[in-house]
């Protein structure tokens, strides 16, 4: 909405600033131009801004989209879910969507959980590409940090939320935490370095416990 | 042998090129226009039509910029309802068929000639005594831009049901501003031009309405 507001002060601005110096036979001639060339220019932009501002959230439970903007659809998309009272700073009240370019542009504020899915990706083949690149569109908000073994690697925090935070890990291991990694819904097969991808593929962390 | 052709044009180059071409077939409309005789309405239409094609096609990379619903907007006023109709039809039937024709050339060509229709029902008070108002025919073209792309969204009805289409029409009001800009423009630019054209062709409508006025 802000590019879109700020695209019309400009062409508010411009066009009196202009209009008052331009011979009135003329004026039209000169505005429409100047109007026509601006609209195209920021064409991407307004689209974008629109198609946003306008979108809805897939309410079809069958599909792996469910819950997520239609803007995404036939896109990729990495979900990091927590419970409500523990999601990283400024991630709660609900799912927050952010897009490929890094803008949070709606909240959903009657899911059941807090966090936030970053997508619009496409061409990513591997889930670790694909998650990597969330985190960067995040602006990092969710780095995570792992280790590494020989089967794979393990998510030790995302977002600095370890997953003992939400759950009691004693040392003797009868109970505890851990990051789940599904994909399109299920629990994935593989770690996220091995995870074959589809183009509307939806990646989800989310912390189960034992 | 020597590839001559082998040239690869950016998208811009292209646009370049294309509103190059439009310039090229606009200037040689108003060349062979000059050397017509008075009232000579079906020539005009069918130059104006060659025109509006053109400018279909050749600016088809600027997403809904396109001179059609003002050229067939100013054939309504100048020449009436039926022949503005004709125009509209054949000008979305013939640039279909570089475009791609479909079911849609069907809405195309009905939203168009509504916009015609419009043109003929205002005609006296977008040309008051016989001169075109510049302002008036801007401002009804920006209503002519949405009522053209939301007459064609209709189309999608055979995609999919009823309740998608207010998303639907939602979701393509982008494209419905760019096509009001582009009209605001060509409005701007051509309408003084093509109405002194067609008014020099008008003669038959002249004869029309003066048989009607001496019957009444």
């Amino acid at each position: 909405m802000s590019d879109i507001v700020s695209i019309l002060i400009v062409m508010i601005a411009a066009s009196v600033a202009l209009g008052s110096k331009i011979k009135e036979e003329d004026r039209l001639k000169v505005l429409s131009a100047l109007w026509l060339v601006v609209i195209l220019l920021s064409s991407s932009i307004i689209s974008t801004e629109w198609a946003r501002m306008t979108s809805e959230l897939v309410d079809d439970e069958g599909d792996p989209h469910y819950g997520l903007p239609d803007i995404w659809e036939g896109k990729q998309v990495v979900c990091f879910d927590f419970p409500e009272d523990i999601a990283p700073e400024g991630y709660g009240g609900g799912r927050h969507h952010i897009d490929s370019d890094g803008t949070n542009f709606m909240t959903d504020s009657n899911w059941n959980g807090s966090g936030a899915c970053v997508g619009g990706f496409s061409g990513y083949e591997t889930g670790i590409d694909l998650f990597d690149e969330a985190v960067m569109a995040s602006g990092g908000d969710f780095a995570y940090t792992s280790t590494q073994f020989s089967f794979g690697i393990q998510i030790d925090s995302i977002g600095g939320v370890e997953p003992c935070d939400v759950a009691p890990c004693p040392e003797d291991f009868s109970s505890g935490a851990y990051y789940a990694l599904y994909h399109n819904g299920q629990l994935a097969p593989v770690g996220i370095s091995d995870l074959p991808l589809d183009g509307d593929s939806v990646v989800t962390w989310t912390i189960m416990t034992w | 042998m020597l590839d001559a052709h082998a040239v690869t044009l950016s998208p811009a180059e292209t646009l370049i090129m294309n509103i190059l071409l439009l310039a090229i077939i606009g200037w040689s409309m108003w060349k062979a226009e000059r050397g017509l005789n008075p009232g000579n309405d079906v020539a005009v239409l069918f130059l104006l039509g060659i025109f509006a094609v053109s400018g279909r096609v050749l600016l088809e990379p600027l997403p809904n910029v396109q001179p059609v619903t003002v050229v067939v907007l100013l054939a309504g006023i100048h020449y009436g309802a039926p022949r503005s109709v004709v125009l509209a039809t054949s000008v979305a039937l013939v640039s279909n068929l570089f475009l791609g024709h479909g079911i849609w050339t069907l809405y195309q060509a009905a939203a168009w000639s509504l916009v015609g229709v419009s043109g003929a029902l205002l005609s006296e008070r977008l040309a008051p005594s016989g001169t075109i108002s510049v302002s008036r025919v801007a401002a009804l073209s920006v209503v002519a831009a949405f009522l053209f792309d939301w007459t064609v969204s209709l189309s999608a009805l055979h995609s999919f049901g009823a309740e998608m289409l207010p998303l639907y029409i939602v979701s393509g009001i982008p494209f419905d501003v760019l096509h009001a800009s582009g009209n605001v423009f060509f409005v701007a630019w051509l309408a003084a031009p093509l109405s002194e054209m067609m008014s020099r062709h008008n003669l038959s409508r002249t004869v029309v309405r003066e048989a009607v006025a001496s019957r009444t």
